[in-house]
């Protein structure tokens, strides 16, 4: 009795607790069962095999305070998150008596043509900060940080449009098969993933294979083992029948 | 009665010590990938839950006889709504738009591993607490053990949301004498994850 008493109560201060902390920490309870695959890519021209289910990708705003032209840190993001930038206190510059600014990123519907000899990789975003109230121009002193998610397949480099010609970025891809990858974004403009010409499109035969052998190997393996526990109980559940029957 | 009692805490201790362990052997073995390091981990608290054999079978209650299944149907109900209360405040999140025709797949595993974590924390380190040491520290042990195995994932700031997950967990191991609710519950939060990580 006194077990579920105590138990009674740490349920309902575990219930409360957990609906309590879950908005301070933004995440479900417990997901630990394995890593939770990334929704499908929103592609703005998703290629002809993809064409089927695809949603358009999402844009993102954020307003930040720029007391006295100098913009607090902050950043912005997609509401799909395939784009995430943040940047220090003073990194953006506002004209004087600027009292706020309007970033925003948005995927762009009609891109400027990618250089010779390589192709874009899921879609061009605009990122834009304008002052206000006046639309005054805001201009990034130092480089922000810039998170965009990449596609399936080959992917060589992040690369930024100046409104003139693209640039190569130092590019840094996220490890264990996140499919995101990391610039130091020099300033507003177009940010775009691209590949060399002629490299897939779309993930190999091969990185396939591997998830579906990585997949099955577990079921596989936890399956073995499971039933090297019900033979065990079994047996063991067999061994205690006789001196049940001897005590009667 | 003194000998069981002094033996007791160092088989708990083992066994915990054993739980963890395997918690820290899929930290290292991540780099390598995740699916291999969570098969190392599923398969290592699976072994640990067939070495003591006992993590399975329900808690002997005084006064109580054969289990009916109506106590098994209530408990396992219970389960189901102690998870859909864990992913609760979730729900008002937005929809993450992963489709729903890979869920199955995942959701199977992500079922296997939730289950296996019960039956080696909520069954076998619970039923060797609770002869040692009392209900209290079953559930509070387990509490803490359930937080440090998801530290290497999930980092310092998921350790009070998943100690109280934990603590909720050992309750509901305490109130219905039973691992399967629990395993019934986390699996349903861990399924929330797919609709609203």
């Amino acid at each position: 009795m006194q077990a579920r008493r105590v138990g009674l109560v740490a349920l309902l201060l575990g219930l409360l607790s957990a609906a309590l902390l879950h908005g301070r920490l933004g995440a479900p309870p417990v997901y630990d069962g394995i890593v939770v695959p990334p929704a499908p890519y929103r592609y703005e021209s998703p290629p002809p095999n993809l064409r089927n289910g695809n949603q358009l990708p999402l844009g993102g705003q954020a307003v930040l305070p720029a007391p006295n032209g100098t913009v607090a840190g902050g950043g912005v993001q997609t509401d799909d998150q395939q784009v995430i930038t943040f940047w220090g206190l003073g990194t953006l510059k506002a004209p004087a008596g600027t009292s706020s600014v309007t970033c925003t990123i948005q995927p762009v519907a009609n891109p400027p043509a990618p250089p010779a000899g390589v192709e874009l990789r899921g879609n061009v975003y605009a990122i834009n900060c304008v002052g206000q109230p006046a639309n005054g121009k805001v201009t990034a002193t130092t480089t922000f940080h810039l998170t965009m998610r990449i596609p399936p397949g080959t992917v060589n480099d992040i690369r930024y449009y100046d409104g003139q010609s693209w640039h190569n970025l130092t590019t840094l891809f996220a490890g264990g098969g996140d499919p995101y990858a990391s610039v130091n974004a020099p300033g507003f403009g177009e940010y775009a993933a691209m590949a060399r010409s002629g490299t897939a499109t779309s993930s190999s035969p091969f990185s396939d294979l591997s998830r579906y052998l990585e997949f099955y190997g577990i079921l596989a393996l936890v399956l073995l083992f499971g039933i090297i526990a019900v033979a065990q109980e079994i047996r063991r559940r067999r061994q205690r029948r006789p001196s049940t029957v001897k005590k009667r | 009665m003194i000998q069981a009692r002094l033996a007791a805490p160092r088989r708990a201790a083992l066994l915990t010590s054993l739980v963890l362990g395997a918690a820290v052997v899929r930290a290292l073995l991540l780099p390598i990938g995740d699916g291999f390091s969570t098969a190392v981990f599923a398969a290592s608290l699976l072994a640990i839950a067939v070495i003591d054999g006992r993590a399975l079978r329900p808690s002997p209650v005084a006064g109580e006889g054969a289990t009916p299944a109506w106590r098994l149907a209530w408990s396992v109900l219970l389960g189901v709504v102690v998870g859909m209360l864990l992913i609760g405040p979730a729900i008002t999140d937005r929809l993450a738009d992963r489709p729903i025709g890979d869920f199955w797949s995942w959701a199977a595993i992500a079922a296997i591993v939730a289950s296996l974590e019960e039956t080696a924390i909520r069954g076998v380190l619970y039923r060797h607490w609770l002869a040692e040491a009392g209900p209290l520290a079953a559930v509070a042990i387990g509490a803490v053990v359930f937080s440090l195995i998801h530290l290497p994932r999930y980092g310092l700031t998921a350790l009070p949301l998943d100690f109280a997950v934990g603590l909720a967990l050992g309750g509901l191991r305490s109130v219905t004498s039973r691992v399967i609710p629990c395993a019934v519950a986390h699996t349903i939060a861990d399924w929330g994850a797919w609709f609203w990580a």
